[in-house]
């Protein structure tokens, strides 16, 4: 047992991340750290209180910094810690004065026990969210957020499978030109799209730009999100924060799906107060690019791969204000975004 | 100078008959309750003996509490009657007379009794320190809602090194009667702001959890340190938690907006600054307390850009502005905002700026100033200040413009002489006179705005700031939306 651990001492909590998210596709970001997590406590040989809470803390660090984007992340960290505090200071035989071995194994089945029901949530929110596809309504949505995927799903499949079609979807997609790697690449939710049409579900899609084109026909605006943030507005894919603001204008409801361990203790006071770096607004000269051209030609003779503005497209997020979204739809319960401070602050006192 | 003196004179002692008479009034008014508040302790004591005595004299204490604020309102309303007899009595030679009435009438119901002027009157059981307290109050030289609220717990701990519980009563049901009286005594020099109401009601709950077996030099000490730690932890670090997390807030290059004199923007902004940040502030103010005045020197000092104007400048100040940082005297349960009167101002035109982004609304509240009270307006809970504050003024230096009093005093000497001489002479001498007491040029244009007809003053101190216009509250739980005041309220308040 010393002699694996030994071995297995290097763990590398970013690559078990970046691992989990692709072998399991129907992963989200915090639920991947808390498993990361879990299985770095597995793998850590500390033996007190104070020792895991350090490495906790020095891991989701280092986790946090060599994402790009880590605020979907940050909200499963945030949970584990502090889940494994209010464990800690209980009283009792799991409480400080107890035995560690013991702390830690429950810490371990809990954790596990966290990470199944997490994925579970899902299945909670498509229930809860179902009411809100009403019968020959048309949904507009956008980006490939798998609560939505799921929900949409269950609507689909309630509606009495193939043949009795209810509702039509508008998905909006946005282009694959940002990868410059492979042009062809499908779009992110297509295979939402395809899902749907195979269950006999009519979708249009459209670019971002057919948006304000469009809403005029939709009823209802479904998004999902990357993070939920304490005032009640979401951090989601780039484009969000404009459907919310034209459904704003067209009086058209807006909800938000999102599972409740996305809800994140970040407080953005507007689009660019969001804690990360995001290099959406460039400007540029025709100097400069000929200068990134002559840099990025020099990177290539060198064999050292470059990804100058394939960042942009899949991985930028836009920030949507609270007073845009009309519920979010949890599996918790449909929360008004004023709710979303009292869970935070229900989870964190 | 013979002008403006000739009209001093005439305001002042209607002012002084006034408040002199009220004074009387006041003082027969608790030397009535005092002996009958004595007369019931002596029944009592002759009556019941033993642990009965206890509960006689604090009944007898609230009564006699009660009955002189009766007898204060009794008094007013007196009065009052006496003020519409007048207003209808009279025609238009009535309104020459002192007694129209100065009230505005919206605020009507917010004219209690004046606030007190001297120490004359007040109860022997109130304690040197919470006298001396209440003056320093009345006159703003302790000011802002924390500071009060510090003020006064230190001051309720002498009061509590000192007490001695009398015979055949206990610490915990005595001592808060004891309380009580130092607390009547502060809210007729100033009224208690919300901080005050929730840390005395702490006080009081600890003092009633105190087990009666316990001896009394124990609960005393056990008393201050409660009082030390609660200024600790509600007010001392929890404003360093604020001024630190909203310190985050600031990045380089920001135009922070703020207005007045809140000592928790003033460290959030010296915090910030400690950091290294690059900003500019712009302090707005307002007549008549002036407290921007001392943030503004104090960022000065630590070295910052800042940009001082008065709140009529608003819309200019406002015009680069990024963000903005406010104060609070209270938050309400609805999530509104209750600050120094301007603050609404500066709030809504920060968000209604036209032709910009929308500029955030920041405010530093400590959880003590929560209240679970319910602001729809303005109007019906506010506190209105002594309408002469807003005429005393200091003139600024003339240089040109106006004639020297003392010239125009000559002039009319001169004038007099020469009345006899002639009509045209005994002309100019009384323009001359006229324009020395319409612009007398070191009193305000306001000095006798009591004998004026038709013109009332209104010195408000707070007003509401609905919720929409604040964009978070940085308490020291974390910074929240205002819709969840009444969630960390209702936490905090069963912690």
């Amino acid at each position: 047992m010393a002699g694996s651990s030994e071995a297995e001492k290097p763990f590398d909590i970013v690559a078990t991340y970046n691992d989990l998210l692709r072998t399991d596709p129907d992963l989200t970001m915090p639920i991947a750290a808390i498993e990361a997590l879990v299985l770095l406590l597995t793998h850590s040989p500390s033996s007190t209180i104070s020792e895991t809470l350090d490495l906790l803390e020095k891991s989701t660090a280092h986790l946090k910094n060599s994402i790009p984007n880590p605020i979907g992340l940050s909200a499963g960290t945030d949970l584990f810690q502090r889940y494994l505090i209010t464990t800690l200071q209980r009283p009792g035989q799991l409480g400080p004065a107890g035995d560690f071995n013991a702390i830690r194994a429950h810490l371990l089945s809990n954790g596990r026990l966290f990470v199944r029901r997490a994925k579970e949530s899902r299945d909670k929110i498509a229930a809860f969210g179902r009411g809100f596809v009403r019968d020959g309504s048309t949904i507009l949505t956008n980006g490939g957020s798998r609560v939505v995927a799921s929900l949409l799903h269950k609507a689909a499949a309630e509606k009495g499978g193939l043949s009795a079609v209810r509702f039509r979807v508008i998905y909006v997609l946005s282009s694959a030109k940002g990868d410059v790697e492979n042009p062809s690449a499908e779009p992110e939710g297509m295979e939402t799209v395809r899902m749907l049409r195979e269950s006999g579900v009519p979708v249009a899609t459209i670019p971002p730009s057919a948006v304000a084109y469009s809403i005029g026909k939709a009823d209802t605006v479904i998004v999902g999100a990357e993070g939920v943030v304490e005032n009640g507005g979401i951090v989601s894919r780039m484009g969000t924060y404009q459907i919310g603001l034209l459904a704003k204008a067209m009086g058209k409801p807006f909800y938000v799906v999102a599972e409740s361990h996305k809800f994140v203790r970040v407080y953005p006071l507007g689009q660019y107060d969001l804690p990360i770096e995001q290099r959406v607004i460039e400007f540029r000269t025709q100097e400069d690019i000929a200068e990134a051209e002559k840099q990025r030609l020099a990177a290539k003779s060198s064999d050292v791969p470059a990804k100058p503005s394939s960042e942009y497209d899949c991985e930028v997020v836009d920030y949507t204000p609270p007073h845009l979204i009309s519920a979010l739809i949890t599996d918790s319960g449909v929360l008004t975004p004023s709710a979303v401070s009292e869970e935070l602050i229900k989870i964190w006192f | 100078m013979s002008a403006p003196a000739d009209k001093k004179p005439a305001a002042d002692p209607a002012a002084e008959k006034v408040s002199g008479a009220e004074l009387k009034k006041k003082a027969k008014a608790e030397k009535a309750a005092r002996r009958a508040r004595e007369r019931a302790d002596r029944e009592a004591t002759g009556g019941t003996p033993g642990p009965k005595d206890g509960a006689g004299k604090k009944g007898a204490g609230a009564g006699g509490a009660a009955g002189g604020k009766d007898a204060g309102a009794g008094g007013q309303k007196g009065q009052r009657q006496q003020q519409r007899r007048g207003s209808t009595q009279g025609g238009p030679e009535a309104k020459k007379r002192p007694v129209e009435n100065k009230n505005v009438a919206v605020f009507g119901h917010l004219y209690g009794q004046p606030r007190r002027t001297s120490v004359a009157g007040a109860g022997k059981e109130v304690h040197p320190a919470v006298l001396a307290l209440g003056l320093q109050m009345r006159d703003y030289v302790v000011c802002g809602s924390s500071a009060r609220c510090v003020a006064t717990l230190l001051a309720f701990k002498r009061v509590i090194e000192a007490y001695t519980t009398p015979l055949g009563t206990s610490l915990s049901r005595h001592l808060t009667t004891h309380l009580s009286h130092q607390i009547s005594y502060l809210s007729t020099c100033r009224p208690l702001s919300i901080s005050q109401g929730n840390a005395i009601r702490a006080l009081k709950l600890e003092i009633a959890s105190i087990d009666p077996s316990v001896p009394e030099a124990e609960a005393k000490a056990a008393l201050s340190e409660f009082i030390d730690s609660f200024i600790r932890e509600k007010i001392t670090v929890a404003d360093q938690v604020i001024a630190g997390s909203a310190a985050q807030k600031i990045q380089d290059g920001d135009v922070i907006v703020t207005y007045a004199g809140s000592s928790l923007v003033k460290q959030t902004l010296l915090a910030a600054a400690r950091e290294g940040k690059r900003f500019r502030v712009s302090v707005i103010d307002s007549r008549p307390l002036f407290e921007g005045k001392h943030m503004a020197r104090a960022l000065v000092a630590a070295g910052l850009d800042v940009q001082y104007t008065l709140v009529h400048g608003i819309s200019h100040a406002i015009k680069d502005a990024t963000k903005v940082f406010l104060g609070a005297h209270a938050m309400t349960s609805n999530g509104r905002l209750y600050s120094r009167v301007g603050t609404a101002l500066v709030a809504m035109s920060a968000k209604e700026r036209a032709g910009g982004v929308e500029v955030p609304v920041i405010v530093c509240c400590e959880t003590v100033k929560f209240t679970d009270r319910v602001a729809l307006d303005s109007i019906v809970v506010n506190e209105l200040a002594d309408a002469d504050e807003l005429v005393e003024v200091q003139a600024p230096q003339q240089l040109t413009g106006l004639p020297d009093p003392a010239a125009a005093a000559a002039a009319a000497a001169a004038a007099e002489q020469e009345t006899k001489k002639g009509g045209k002479a005994n002309q100019t001498a009384h323009s001359a006179q006229s324009a020395a007491t319409e612009f007398p040029s070191n009193a305000s244009p306001l000095a006798n705005w009591k004998e004026t007809p038709n013109l009332q003053l209104l010195n408000i101190m707070y007003d509401v700031t609905p919720a929409q216009y604040v964009d978070m509250v940085v308490t020291e739980m974390g910074s929240l939306p205002p819709s969840a005041v009444p969630v960390v309220h209702r936490m905090s308040t069963n912690m």
